[in-house]
């Protein structure tokens, strides 16, 4: 019988993480949840279930043993047992180290290459206290089994899992073999309310409790000690925006007329205060210096491909790995990985935007892009060239392919990240100043702080949040190297057949591209966020560069789709315009929309918050509003913006 | 009976508040001196014991010595007791503290509690005695065989908003016990159906209800000392509106305070979260709540009509106490040592009906006869035309309550009771000033003391499942329309206190109503006071509703 695990972790309810007087973010008094993607997980598995006709299901988790509570709550909801690995030496373990223990736990249980093989793994895409999405992936690196990510709706048909799985721009049916892992998002099918006589037959559940020597996982391998990366500063990021203009108005048609005279007259702007000099850590004497990356050099990104185009995030990455470079010692080189089939023409326009070499690996079997020979190139390329440092964008490929990579090479990985700078790091317990180091900065706590990340092995990998970097000047004088590359393929790594990919037209390119973005919220629900859409379209037909996009909760219930997600767990856009029409302004949301030049909010409710973080503001109805602005479009305006920009 | 989606118990109890837990401590406390093994089963609504449980509570005592042992007792989770109780009237600019206390007002000695807290607490000794206690469960149905309760269907979950059968389709467990115990708390949805089936009103009033909004702050310490309390009456109310405030210090920087407001005020476009938000503007309370931060917002209905207005409480199989039964002593404000009375007196009948395995109403009528030889009656009867009277204002009803006094009760004058969806007056026939010209100018809220409605939801922690079908059901939206929006200018937009209900005007002018069950914090409110009852309260999915910590 095959067996479903299901991998889950448990949260601080993110609604009640509150600040606390000392600035920090109170975990203790939020009440614990199953994390929402993992509860999506436990879903799939019962569906995969159903499908199956019969199955064992099996939750595991990692942490202390107050997670017992969720496990339960996974046995109420159809589960038939439950494993906790908990022990007080797996604290501080990063996801390198967790991805380990749980892939050994599973090893421990059975599960894996030679052993019980019949079996799939569901896991959450990512958790909400970390964010990174990696643990699926390096799981399945571990458990040297295939993966499918960031997948919407698993199917199981003919012996073999149908999963369809979020890429840039729309989405691809994969079709995988069994054992494999699978990480859900939260747009599938919403987890299931337990039934009583579940919670009844979960009450008397036992937990099967593991300590680390229970699957005999050697101390060093885990906690800090097995953590390649570490969590070096956590600080408050503030938003500086100048105080909103409100439209003023007795009618729909005055309120419009009013903010269509505020944006002409132009923004409130804050007086630019002088940024403080940067004051240099001074390194106490007698300090051993320690340059730990043993003869590794370089920088090495991944240009990913789509409709057999660079896309932009992989262009954008050239930014950070250019200036990283320049404050590496001189000659530093930049590289850049082309995998795909007649792809000699794109390289040029990598090296175009600075990249110093280009290293080509052609064929046919890769023209789309899959995770499983693309680790392995990657393992390979890096085994040769030996970079100290290595850059994906933080796409749905980027943040699978990083990680399943980093377990190859035993890195760490820091996602997402919002700034990439080359910094030293004083140990002043051992003495010792590693640098040059690579100080991965993301955003954490719900946008709320910037945490600074180190690896300590080389390469340093991190991948970096699309639409935070700008993409670097096109120069047509710049020169590289263009090198090719033959990797070791098995026809091992083509296990996972593509079925399907599909692009639409709004995706990623468009929105990062938009110079006006018109964006819907829970307030455009009445009639499917059709205004929203008209008022782009209309753009369009004005010769604006217009595009459409919505919050979170559009996206979970199905009206928008993930491709034009805004915020966190969605993209960074920052277009010259962005019009937020019924959006609260969640901390959630701003992340993803607060770097746009000009930003008009508006909503029904006086008090969202929204409205402090905008320049423009309307309080009024979005289906009486909305068609004013579209009859207004009509007319001739653009908010500003040139037509053909 | 049994198919696989079901359970099999002795005595199902329905809701975690304090008359439900105390039935469970009280019955299980006399089966285990016995060493009689029976199943019982609580099942609440809220995600947690305690989250949906909110009371301005100052709790006399002696109920609770009685259900626990010295050291169970001894260990209830208190904030602190009373050391000072002052009635303060109001007017509109001024305060004057009375050198009395209205009769049965007096207070020192009582303890302050969360009673979020003490239901905590009480579900915690209950599960010890072995009861089992399962939260996050709503009870859509009764289940009957030949026009006998036979137990209870939980919720079906995993529906789409039209009722449809999704994906995750859970269908609610069937619970079959030879007796249920509704305590459901105020305008319980389960005791409703049952006593229209069952005709359990016949020989009784309608219910009349109050709402009553509490928020709990932080505030500078010295603005009210741990153990103060006061009640204010006067403004912002006025002529036959029945009500008043309540503040009680409760020690580290934190202050609770509410105000209620009697349902059968007669302005349909009355609105008390607003005149809570008015209240707090007076100088007396803006003193106390300077620079403080608001913690918890919530609210909830008081069934206050007293002794008069309680209905039969057992038929078949069927048990009904607390607040859904109506215990509640309206001159002392208080109603959870009634509850827990009324629990223990129900555990008394369950236990003798188990014992003889006889579930009969014959054998449940016990009930009432332990009802009427507990402090309910002691205290319930002599007050009873308490409410009725002050139906007619403080005025005249304080002197009227002041002649019963002396009399035991006995009322001459009774003015006729009617429920409280009766009570509002169409836009047309009411002749007062209505509520926003009443108090134009005190209507801006500034987020710091004063809150709108949608800021102050987000204070209750309310959270629901928006893939449902929603809970609220409109009995006839072409009805709603031309009686309540045409005929009583919507009332439910203004009494709702979480904003559930918006009246929405189209571009054509086109009124409509739009519900947002989401933000709903189950006070039952619109069951009660929606002209032509046209708005029914049902739970939604178990779980979901507010996260109520410390109300």
């Amino acid at each position: 019988m095959t067996t479903i695990i299901s991998l889950m972790k448990q949260v601080p309810l993110p609604s009640q993480m509150r600040m606390g007087e000392d600035g920090l973010m109170d975990r203790t008094k939020a009440k614990s949840i199953i994390n929402i993607d993992c509860s999506f997980a436990l879903e799939a598995g019962l569906q995969l279930k159903s499908m199956l006709g019969s199955a064992r299901l099996i939750v595991c988790s990692m942490g202390p043993p107050s997670f017992e509570q969720s496990l339960k709550k996974a046995i109420s909801m159809g589960y038939d047992e439950a494993y906790l690995l908990s022990d007080r030496k797996l604290g501080g373990s990063d996801t390198f180290a967790t991805g380990l223990a749980i892939s050994t736990m599973l090893k421990h249980l059975g599960f894996g290459k030679g052993a019980n093989e019949d079996f799939i793994i569901v896991a959450g895409r990512q958790t909400s206290d970390g964010d990174t999405a990696h643990v699926p992936s390096q799981v399945a690196q571990n458990l040297g089994i295939p993966q499918a990510t960031f997948i919407e709706n698993v199917e199981f048909k003919d012996e073999h899992v149908i999963a369809r799985r979020i890429i840039e721009g729309g989405y691809q049916i994969l079709k995988l073999p069994k054992p494999c892992t699978l990480s859900l998002t939260p747009t599938g099918i919403p987890p299931r309310r337990p039934s009583l006589l579940g919670a009844v037959k979960a009450r008397d559940a036992k937990i099967t409790v593991l300590s680390v020597s229970d699957i005999n996982l050697s101390d060093e391998k885990i906690g800090l000690s097995g953590s390649p990366t570490i969590v070096a500063k956590v600080v408050n990021i503030k938003s500086e925006r100048a105080p909103v203009i409100m439209s003023k108005g007795e009618d729909v048609s005055a309120l419009v007329d009013n903010l269509i005279e505020n944006i002409k007259s132009g923004k409130n702007t804050l007086e630019k205060k002088e940024k403080k000099e940067v004051k240099k850590k001074s390194i106490p004497e007698g300090y051993e210096r320690v340059d730990f990356r043993d003869g590794a050099s370089g920088i090495l990104t991944w240009a990913e491909l789509a409709n057999g185009k660079i896309t932009r995030p992989s262009l954008e990455l050239l930014t950070p790995a250019k200036n990283l470079a320049n404050s590496l010692k001189e000659g530093t080189k930049v590289r850049t990985v082309l995998i795909g089939h007649n792809v000699k023409d794109l390289a040029n326009e990598l090296i175009f935007h600075g990249s110093d070499e280009v290293i080509i690996i052609d064929d046919e079997r890769l023209e789309e892009y899959r995770i499983l020979p693309f680790s392995s190139i990657f393992a390979q390329v890096i085994k040769k060239y030996n970079p100290e440092i290595s850059l994906f964008a933080a796409t749905t490929a980027g943040r699978e392919l990083a990680p399943r990579t980093a377990v190859k090479t035993q890195s760490g990985v820091t996602a997402d990240c919002t700034g990439l700078e080359i910094g030293e790091h004083i140990d002043r317990k051992n003495k010792k100043v590693f640098a040059p180091i690579l100080e991965s900065r993301r955003p954490t706590y719900g946008e709320s702080k910037l945490a600074t990340i180190l690896g300590f092995h080389c390469p340093q990998i991190s991948t970096a949040r699309a639409g935070t970097f700008e993409v670097p000047k096109r120069d047509e004088n710049l020169k590289g190297k263009i090198s090719t590359f033959k990797p070791k393929l098995d026809e091992e790594d083509f296990v996972t057949k593509i079925i399907k990919t599909v692009r639409g037209d709004g995706g990623l390119a468009n929105l990062f591209e938009a110079d006006v973005i018109i964006s819907g919220g829970r307030g455009t629900i009445c009639d499917d966020m059709n205004l929203i859409k008209e008022l782009a379209r209309e753009l369009k037909k004005q010769g604006v560069n217009a595009e459409y996009a919505s919050s979170r909760p559009m996206v979970d219930i199905g009206i928008s789709e993930y491709a034009r997600q805004v915020g966190q767990t969605g993209k960074t856009v920052r277009p010259k315009i962005y019009v937020a029409v019924g959006i609260s302004g969640a901390i959630q949301h701003l992340a993803g929309m607060k770097e746009s030049e000009t930003i008009i909010a508006i909503n029904i409710h006086p008090n969202e918050s929204i409205f402090s973080s905008a320049d423009f503001g309307l309080v009024g109805d979005y289906s009486d509003i909305v068609p004013e602005l579209i009859s207004r479009v009509k007319e001739g305006f653009t908010f500003g913006v040139k037509k053909g920009e | 009976m049994e198919s696989e989606n079901s359970l099999l118990v002795d005595v199902l109890i329905v809701g975690a508040g304090p008359s439900g837990l105390s039935t469970a401590i009280h019955l299980a406390d006399k089966l285990n001196k016995d060493s009689i093994k029976k199943r019982i089963m609580l099942v609440d609504k809220a995600s947690e014991i305690g989250a949906h449980t909110l009371s301005g509570t100052l709790v006399k005592e002696q109920a609770l010595k009685e259900l626990l042992s010295s050291e169970e007792f001894e260990n209830l989770p208190a904030e602190c007791k009373v050391t000072r109780d002052d009635t303060v009237k109001l007017s509109q600019k001024e305060y004057k503290t009375l050198p009395f206390h209205p009769p049965y007002m007096n207070n020192i000695g009582n303890k302050i509690v969360s009673l979020s807290e003490v239901c905590k607490y009480l579900a915690d000794i209950a599960t010890k005695k072995g009861v089992e206690i399962y939260p996050g469960f709503s009870i859509s149905d009764l289940l009957y065989k030949d026009d006998k309760i036979i137990g209870v269907k939980c919720s079906d979950t995993g529906l789409s908003k039209d009722g449809k059968k999704e994906k995750n389709f859970q269908e609610g467990t069937k619970v079959f016990a030879k007796l249920t115990i509704l305590a459901e708390g105020s305008r319980g949805s389960l005791a409703k159906k049952v006593k229209n089936r069952f005709a359990l009103r016949a020989n009784s009033n309608p219910q009349l209800y109050s709402i009553g909004i509490k928020e709990i702050w932080d505030i500078k310490n010295e603005n009210i000392k741990e153990g103060e309390v006061f009640h204010t009456f006067g403004y912002p109310l006025e002529g036959d509106e029945f009500g008043g405030g309540f503040i009680y210090g409760l020690g580290n920087n934190r202050v609770e305070l509410g105000f209620a407001i009697g349902l059968d005020y007669k302005d349909p476009t009355l609105d008390p979260h607003a005149l809570m938000q008015i209240w707090k503007q007076h100088p007396f309370l803006r003193k106390i709540l300077e620079d403080g931060k608001l913690l918890e917002y919530g609210a909830k209905t008081i069934p206050e009509g007293g002794w008069n207005c309680i209905s039969k409480l057992y038929t078949d199989n069927l048990l009904i106490v607390g607040d859904s039964a109506g215990f509640v002593a309206m001159p002392a404000l208080k109603g959870v040592h009634l509850s827990v009375t009324s629990g223990m007196c129900a555990a008394q009948t369950a236990y003798e009906a188990l014992k003889v395995d006889d579930f009969s109403e014959a054998s449940l009528s016990n009930y009432k006869k332990h009802i009427d030889e507990s402090r309910i009656k002691k205290e319930l009867y002599p007050v009873r035309n308490f409410r009725a009277v002050m139906s007619e204002g403080l005025f005249i009803g304080g002197f009227k309550f002041g002649i019963q006094l002396i009399t035991n009760g006995f009322c001459l004058l009774t003015p006729h009771l009617q429920k409280d969806s009766l009570s509002t007056k169409k836009i047309k026939d009411f002749s007062g000033k209505f509520f926003k010209e009443r108090f134009k100018g005190k209507l801006e809220f500034d987020k710091k003391l004063t809150f709108d409605k949608d800021s102050s939801v987000f204070y209750s922690g309310t959270h629901h499942d928006e893939e449902q079908p929603c809970h609220l059901v409109v009995k006839d939206m072409d009805e709603f329309k031309r009686i309540n929006i045409n005929e009583y200018g919507m009332p439910c937009q203004h009494f709702c206190p979480a904003a559930v209900y918006e009246e929405h005007i189209d571009k054509n002018g086109e009124h409509s109503l739009k519900i947002h069950p989401e933000n709903c914090i189950h006070c039952k409110t619109c069951d009660i006071k929606t002209p032509n009852d046209a708005i029914t309260w049902n739970p939604p999915y178990g779980g979901d509703g507010p996260q109520y910590q410390n109300m």
